[in-house]
């Protein structure tokens, strides 16, 4: 009796679901950004939210990213060789200038970028507010994590992480001085021969908030005291410790050490015990792009499997993966291999972003 | 070569820079086919009205008529720009353009009105000719002599028959002695061109050479107008009898009982007498005469003379070559002789010195 | 007069054509300082556009960075006093003594403006650097301690820019001396005074209006300087207000207004030393070209003949040579050590460097711009250079202020009001190649203004006037006339205007968009974000493809002169 009932009302609710899809679809079918939850195709081997014939229809998809030339270079050129139709064109800057100049294209009424990367989640949440991210959960977002995606998911997604230890120049510096944990980089014999980035760099917010709240707010303070010396790109820190133009580097890359190490630079890796700070990074689709279809199909390789393989073993690129099913690092180090900090307060992260600007500004002699 | 000749006609012109006045109410006329010479010191205006009628000064109150049409008014406001008045000018600095060859320099007027190129040919061969460059044609006009490059702007200035021609010092540049060629070739090119011409000028010689009429200025304004002839004998005042020539200045009473036959009579402080013309020129109790200094004779006996004739000595001797300059002592002061008479006289000598009335010219105050 | 008045149809009078070109480039320059103003007094929300309100709050704010406004006056002061100095020196024994080979000597002087400052600061950090440097290397190679020399300090940045301008200086101060009359220094030597009293008594009061403006005028150019204070002086925490004007917009939030307001206040005393620079040239007269050519006496020194060279020489080694060199050698290691060994050389740098595509496509994108700057430029400023010197149309004094408003204000801070207010410019140039051609020639007019001039001011008026009165109207004049006469400074500006834009790096770094790279920003981003060995190929790169385009020229203008005839 009731499976009769229950039947015969999902029938009923079957027609009248339909009939009112039927009256929506053209609607549905018009709106050119669906949520396209289900609607996914195979290209290569990974899925698709795009159509991907449009995508090389349309011809380009325009890239604006953090990494450094070398490492865009890399990204692009591998998308290009699996779709040779669509050209690719970027621009490169450090994250805080990038999403300045995105953020004063937008509000003067140019919409010129397809796909945004950044390296610092406080641009992407602002962008998010601001409804610059185009919402688009990729079909390949079901292999992360959910905490690492947007909230609510489809806006941006975490594509790698980055970590930071320690670094030093094995010549400079003798090893009964050799840091071992993050206290160590307050010690005065290392003043005036340390190195940081600029309150600029997404991953330089990350470790000064988890630092912070490990070691109290003084900790910056203190360190202020050795007069680091800021820098805008973490091969910019690598080549001057490599050469001994500064002893120390406190905010050292486990991606950039990698490279300078094969390179033959006499350094030193530390990972102290309390832990690393890490950031990833946060690409989606932007809202009102030129390219639509190419940005979705773009995000969605960044984010597959072919596309990680890029971020992760290129060693200018270096970004762990965080796909449940990732390989292992080219060092053959997996990300699980290291203690990483993450903020646990993600509004609370952002919400200290200008903080940190005024202070790391002043650390830094601004 | 056609000629067409324009009058000019200036009125009240007046151009101020700032607040310096350059010209200060000149009026004068030039005649159709005439030429006429603006002479004075340097600083006097000439070559501010002359480029006021040119076009390339904008004065600032006035009026200026080219063949009886304005080409700048204050009231009503008129201003024809320089290259619409169909005037031409020569230019102290010659102005060759170094770029072009002696051909396109003298062609670029006829080329400006668009004339066919066999016709340009065939004027400039002529106006070539006529200043004695016809050899010169392909040449590059920056690898002239100064001379030639003088010749070269003539040639350019009246190769398009304009109805007047202006000149702007066009000889200053020259040595002495082209000069004094220049200025003969000038005049019988006038002659063959007969084109109504003003002419600029500080040198005396040059303007009583070429000129037809001399307008005198000084400091902006008019001093004296006349034909060469009554500007050196008859100056108006102490400035043109100074300026033009040099000039003896005499200084006396009036003695009105002594004048006879239309005469002047002036008695000088030292008591000489001296009978001049008046040229119906009004005079004071106080009067003043010019006498030129190649006007006054020097013999060792008395002339015959009735008037004029006075004793003196010779106190100075300088020889010039054409001519011998005698500073004589004469009735406490020193009267300037140049004599060019082949015997000299010797300094402390006892002379006489005589003028004809006729040279003695009363001065307007 | 018929004849005339048929040769001519209607055409635009001078005033029509003046009025449409000199005012339209009024507006290109005053157009971007206005946003720039504007931004400077927006307080409240700093990205709000247009501003939510107005205050002065960013200007009294600005005593924070008190330190900064003193390290750019240290800076300036420094670089400008060497400048003239070695510009002083040069131009004295270059053009009154008879030191040999004068005249190569003197146009090699020109060679250091083609190394530009940011490859000099390059070269300079890969010298000098405390730790790295190979000065320093080789210090501590034979023994001593620490560094001997550290390029990364105010003396460093000082020292670097002066070596660059200090060719700028020489230009400047010899074209002075050789525009002095000889008689006056022989009047003096005749009346019994020697060669050391006659240079101090009479020929340095002469010279000395001439060499302050060309210190005023350094002095201007080294308030705004960007490359060598940014290679140089980030490492070392040392700001000037354009290196600190560049960090506060490129960071998020971005704080336009302040970086405006120090704009502004820089721009403010850049306007007041242009502005004391023209009143020191303006009380002469310039007019050199009417037959009168004066030939300085040249002294005779005697034996100091070769230590005088040597010195001109040690000026090239250092300024060119030495730079060249090291960051050729740079380019072509993995590690750059001043040790050279063989395993440390490759050509990676090189490979990479021409397969980037910031390299390939800024390079050729540089270059095309390059020669649209110089040409259109040539052509805007010639015209406008007669506009003002030579139409005698009213308005055209303030038409020379204004244009050479772009002199008093640093390139950076130029192109932050340039993105602003083009930004919303209803046709779509953002991002291309079209608004830095519009930024260049607008940053470039002064430059191109000033060459020009200095020419036409040299040719006699009566050669346009007698043009006039043969009956050319202004355009024929303009076209018969002065155009041709101006043909050696035209050429000059061309060069001139094509080298500033190849290398210019402060607009353009603000104003690039993905399609309309450059290279002299790609060069410092690259020294930013990869190693200095891979920049130094992109540096050299550079060099070579702007003497490649300039070789082709100098070719393709020869052939035309010959073809054409004089």
């Amino acid at each position: 009796m009731t499976e009769h009932r229950h039947t015969a009302v999902t029938r009923r609710g079957f027609l009248r679901t339909s009939a009112l899809a039927a009256a929506t679809a053209p609607w549905l079918a018009r709106a050119p950004f669906a949520a396209a939850q289900g609607k996914s195709t195979k290209v290569l081997d990974f899925q698709t939210g795009a159509d991907v014939a449009k995508a090389e229809q349309e011809g380009e998809v325009v890239y604006y990213g953090h990494d450094g030339e070398a490492g865009i270079g890399v990204l692009l050129d591998a998308f290009k060789k699996d779709f040779p139709k669509i050209k690719t064109s970027y621009v490169r800057l450090q994250t805080g200038a990038l999403y300045a100049k995105i953020t004063a294209e937008r509000s003067a009424g140019r919409f010129g970028v397809d796909v945004l990367q950044l390296s610092d989640i406080s641009p992407a949440i602002d962008f998010q507010k601001k409804g610059g991210w185009e919402v688009h959960v990729s079909p390949e977002s079901s292999a992360y994590k959910a905490e690492h995606q947007s909230s609510p998911a489809g806006h941006y997604n975490w594509g790698g992480v980055t970590f930071a230890g320690i670094s030093y120049n094995k010549g400079k510096i003798k090893p009964e001085q050799a840091p071992k944990t993050w206290k160590d980089i307050l010690n005065p014999i290392h003043k005036d021969g340390v190195s940081a980035k600029l309150a600029t760099s997404g991953m330089q917010h990350a470790q000064w908030y988890t630092l912070r709240k490990l070691y109290g707010n003084d900790f910056w303070q203190e360190f202020a005291k050795q007069r680091p010396k800021g820098f805008d790109a973490r091969a910019q820190l690598f080549d001057r410790l490599s050469k001994g133009d500064d002893r120390m580097c406190v905010l050292a890359e486990y991606a950039g050490y990698t490279l300078f190490a094969e390179k033959g630079a006499e350094i030193e890796f530390v990972a102290p015990p309390d832990g690393l700070p890490a950031t990833a990074f946060y690409i989606g689709v932007v809202n009102k792009a030129p390219h639509p279809e190419a940005a979705k199909l773009f995000v969605d390789w960044a984010l597959s499997k072919r596309g990680q393989a890029v971020y992760q073993n290129q060693k200018i690129l270096l970004y762990g993966s965080l796909r449940t099913d990732a390989g292992p690092m080219p060092t053959g180090k997996r990300l699980a291999d290291f203690k990483l900090l993450f903020p646990t307060d993600w509004n609370d992260y952002v919400a200290s972003h200008p903080v940190f600007v005024k202070e790391w500004n002043s650390i830094m002699g601004l | 070569m056609s000629v067409s000749q324009a009058s000019i006609e200036v009125r009240d012109l007046v151009v101020r820079y700032g607040t310096v006045a350059a010209v200060r109410g000149v009026t004068f006329t030039v005649g159709a086919g005439e030429h006429l010479t603006l002479l004075g010191p340097s600083g006097c205006g000439k070559t501010t009205t002359l480029r006021a009628i040119a076009g390339l000064e904008r004065p600032t109150s006035g009026e200026i008529r080219i063949g009886g049409s304005p080409v700048f008014s204050s009231s009503p406001s008129v201003n024809v720009p320089a290259e619409r008045r169909g005037l031409s000018m020569v230019f102290q600095s010659y102005a060759i353009w170094p770029h072009m060859s002696v051909f396109d320099n003298v062609a670029y007027g006829l080329r400006v009105r668009k004339r066919p190129e066999a016709e340009v040919k065939t004027r400039v061969r002529e106006a070539l000719e006529l200043v004695q460059l016809h050899e010169l044609g392909e040449r590059g006009a920056s690898k002239l002599s100064g001379g030639q490059q003088q010749r070269v702007a003539l040639a350019r200035a009246f190769v398009f028959s304009p109805s007047v021609l202006l000149f702007d010092e066009p000889l200053s540049n020259l040595d002495a002695k082209l000069r004094a060629e220049m200025r003969v070739e000038l005049k019988e090119l006038q002659r063959r061109l007969d084109i109504t011409s003003v002419y600029v000028t500080h040198d005396l010689e040059e303007a009583l050479a070429i000129s037809d009429r001399i307008v005198v200025m000084r400091d902006g304004v008019i001093e004296q107008v006349g034909t060469p002839a009554e500007i050196y004998d008859r100056p108006r005042n102490t400035f043109v009898a100074d300026f033009v020539g040099s000039a003896n200045l005499i200084r006396g009473r009036r003695r009105p009982d002594l004048e006879r036959d239309g005469l002047v009579v002036l008695e000088t402080a030292g008591g000489a007498v001296v009978h001049g013309t008046s040229l119906d020129r009004r005079a004071g109790a106080e009067a003043l005469m010019a006498v030129r200094t190649v006007r006054l004779r020097l013999d060792r006996a008395r002339p015959a003379t009735a008037v004029n004739a006075w004793p003196a000595r010779i106190r100075q001797r300088v020889f010039q070559g054409d001519f011998t300059q005698y500073h004589v002592d004469w009735d406490g002061r020193t009267l300037i002789v140049r004599s060019a008479a082949a015997e000299p006289l010797a300094e402390g000598d006892e002379v006489f010195v005589s003028a004809d009335p006729g040279y003695c010219v009363l001065l307007e105050e | 007069m018929t004849s005339l008045e048929r040769a001519r149809s209607w055409r635009p009078g001078p005033r029509l054509v003046s009025l449409v070109v000199g005012g339209g480039t009024a507006v290109l320059v005053l157009y971007p300082i206005a946003y720039l103003i504007q931004a400077s007094l927006s307080v409240g929300d700093p990205q709000a556009r247009p501003p939510e309100a107005y205050g002065l709050d960013n200007f009294t704010g600005l005593d924070r960075y008190a330190h900064i406004f003193g390290n750019t006056l240290l800076v300036a002061g420094v670089a400008t006093i060497v400048a003239v100095v070695v510009g002083f020196v040069m131009g004295w024994i270059l053009t009154r003594t008879n030191v040999p080979g004068r005249a190569a000597l003197e146009q090699l002087m020109a060679m250091p403006y083609y190394v530009t400052p940011l490859m000099g600061a390059l070269a300079w950090a890969l010298i000098g650097s405390a730790g790295s440097g190979f000065v320093n290397q080789l210090w501590r190679a034979v023994g001593g301690s620490g560094h001997l020399i550290d390029i990364n300090t105010a003396w460093g940045i000082a020292w670097v820019m002066a070596l660059f301008e200090g060719s700028v200086a020489f230009v400047m101060i010899g074209a002075v001396m050789k525009s002095m009359d000889p008689s006056l220094e022989e009047a003096s030597q005749v009346l019994g005074a020697g060669r050391v009293r006659t240079m101090l008594r009479i020929t340095l009061p002469l010279v000395l209006p001439g060499v302050l403006g060309a210190a005023v005028f350094v002095f201007a150019e080294m308030l705004g300087s960007f490359s060598a204070a940014l290679v140089l002086g980030l490492p070392s925490r040392f700001y000037v207000v354009t290196t600190a004007m560049y960090q506060l917009v490129s960071q998020y939030p971005p704080r336009f207004p302040t970086a405006a307001a120090m704009g502004v206040s820089l721009f403010a005393v850049m306007f007041a030393m242009v502005w004391i620079y023209r009143r020191i040239i303006s009380s002469g007269s310039y007019v050199t070209i009417t037959g009168k050519a004066f030939r300085p006496r040249v002294m005779d020194v005697g034996g100091l003949r070769w230590p005088l060279l040597g010195l001109c020489l040690a000026y090239l080694v250092v300024a060119v040579v030495l730079p060249v060199l090291v960051i050729v050698y740079a380019s072509f290691q993995r590690l750059t050590g001043a040790v050279p060994s063989l395993a440390n050389l490759t050509l990676a740098n090189y490979a990479m460097a021409l397969s980037l595509d910031a390299v390939r496509s800024a390079l050729w994108n540089s270059l095309i711009l390059g020669v649209a700057t110089a040409s259109l430029g040539v052509l805007l400023m010639g015209f406008l250079s007669w506009l003002i010197y030579r139409s005698r149309l009213p308005g055209a004094g303030a038409i020379e202020y204004l244009l050479m408003f772009p002199q008093a204000v640093p390139r950076l801070v130029f192109a932050f009001g340039m993105m602003w207010a083009w930004l919303v410019f209803p046709i779509p140039i953002y991002g291309t190649l079209w608004l830095l051609l519009i930024a260049y020639l607008t940053v470039f007019l002064p430059l191109g203004l000033r060459t020009i001039s200095g020419v036409i001011l040299q040719i006699d008026r009566s050669l346009e006037e007698c043009a006039q009165m043969c009956g050319a109207t202004w355009g024929h004049r303009l076209r018969t006339v002065t155009m041709p006469l101006l043909k050696p400074g035209l050429v000059a500006a061309w060069l001139l205007l094509f080298i500033a834009s190849v290398r210019e790096l402060g607009a353009s770094i603000l104003l690039m968009g993905p399609k309309s790279k450059v290279i002299t920003p790609a060069i410092v981003e690259s020294w930013f974000s990869t190693s200095s060995e891979l920049t130094a190929a992109m540096a050299l790169l550079q060099t070579l493809a702007v003497a490649a385009a300039l070789a082709i020229m100098f070719a393709v203008a020869r052939r035309a002169v010959q073809a054409g005839g004089e």
